[in-house]
């Protein structure tokens, strides 16, 4: 029977308190909980049957719900979904192979929650306002003003489409800049990816300190009337799942 | 006003979670192994859930690999 494994925790300070939550939760098709521990750090786990794991809804939904379960109550290193290991032994030695690498990671996270803060904008419209921007420069007027050819059309469109793109990223970098500016009071670390799809101008993730929750929201709320023609959408708070990249060997 | 911020609707939160439930997280090197079913759990249409539909095409395709190499 192999373990399938939620969560990585410390439970230095009240070990009862864990088990106590454990008995009140069951695994993945229904399974008892139990930990398996080196020294302070423990894995939650469950027993499971390789072939009885689907990657379904359901069985997704109940993995996230018990991390966050647990996160609520203790500081806790999300695993990824489908993570089976095939003995309690094993685990063991995972455990005490990456324990310095997990205990930093723990202290990271301590006390701390995650937001999702995601800006979407009319991809038109934001296309237009650049457009105009763009096609005023110099350099695009001075080949304007030159004899039309088939080449010089060639590079005035290839032109055009440079600088919008080039200004399209200074237009999200402003944006980022005036984010990350805000935000600056709550202190967090933050992640930013770009122009994740041409609606998605900026993804990103937040990690701060559990109880910075209302004025983070106030913080983006400030933003979305800052900027009326863009949608911030923030989520959470969640368990740290993007604040813990670290492998496990 | 919450609300408006803090985006509750449903289908949105779930496609968050999901997201970081299949792509985020530790990876356990060398002894993770998924079982995929027909996945219901994608709605293919909505960008934010490409990078989940990737991983689950590529752990389809890893799990075929492993099922034909016995």
């Amino acid at each position: 029977m192999d373990k399938i494994i939620y969560a990585i925790l410390s439970v230095k300070e009240d070990p009862e308190k864990l088990m106590a939550q454990l008995n009140t939760m069951k695994g993945i098709l229904e399974a008892d909980l139990y930990i398996v521990s080196y020294e302070d750090i423990s894995a939650v786990v469950s027993d499971i049957n390789r072939s009885d794991l689907i990657a379904d809804k359901t069985n997704a939904l109940k993995f996230a719900e018990l991390i966050e379960n647990l996160a609520e109550q203790f500081t806790v290193i999300p695993v990824r979904f489908g993570s089976l290991v095939e003995s309690s032994d094993r685990i063991k030695k995972m455990l005490e192979r990456n324990y310095n690498k997990i205990q930093n990671n723990l202290l990271e996270i301590k006390n701390k929650v995650e937001f999702g803060l995601k800006v979407f904008c009319d991809p038109e419209k934001m296309k237009a306002e650049i457009k105009i921007k763009a096609e005023a420069e110099p350099l695009i007027e001075s080949i304007k003003s030159k004899k039309k050819s088939i080449y010089t059309d060639y590079l005035l469109n290839k032109l055009k489409e440079h600088r919008f793109e080039e200004q399209l990223l200074a237009h999200v970098d402003c944006i980022i800049l005036d984010i990350t500016t805000h935000l600056k009071q709550l202190n967090p670390i933050q992640k930013f990816k770009k122009m994740v799809s041409a609606t998605n101008i900026i993804d990103a993730v937040l990690l701060l300190e559990k109880d910075k929750k209302e004025l983070c929201i106030n913080v983006v709320n400030e933003l979305q009337n800052k900027y009326p023609d863009l949608s911030f959408m923030l989520t959470g708070p969640w368990p740290p799942y993007n604040f813990v990249d670290i492998n496990i060997k | 006003m919450h609300d408006n911020v803090v985006d509750r609707s449903k289908d949105i939160t779930i496609l968050e979670l999901l997201d970081r439930v299949l792509n985020k997280g530790v990876i356990l090197t060398g002894d993770i192994v998924i079982s995929v079913a027909d996945i219901d759990l994608v709605y293919v249409g909505v960008k934010l859930m490409l990078s989940s539909v990737e991983t689950m095409e590529q752990l389809k395709s890893a799990k075929s690999i492993i099922e034909k190499n016995g």
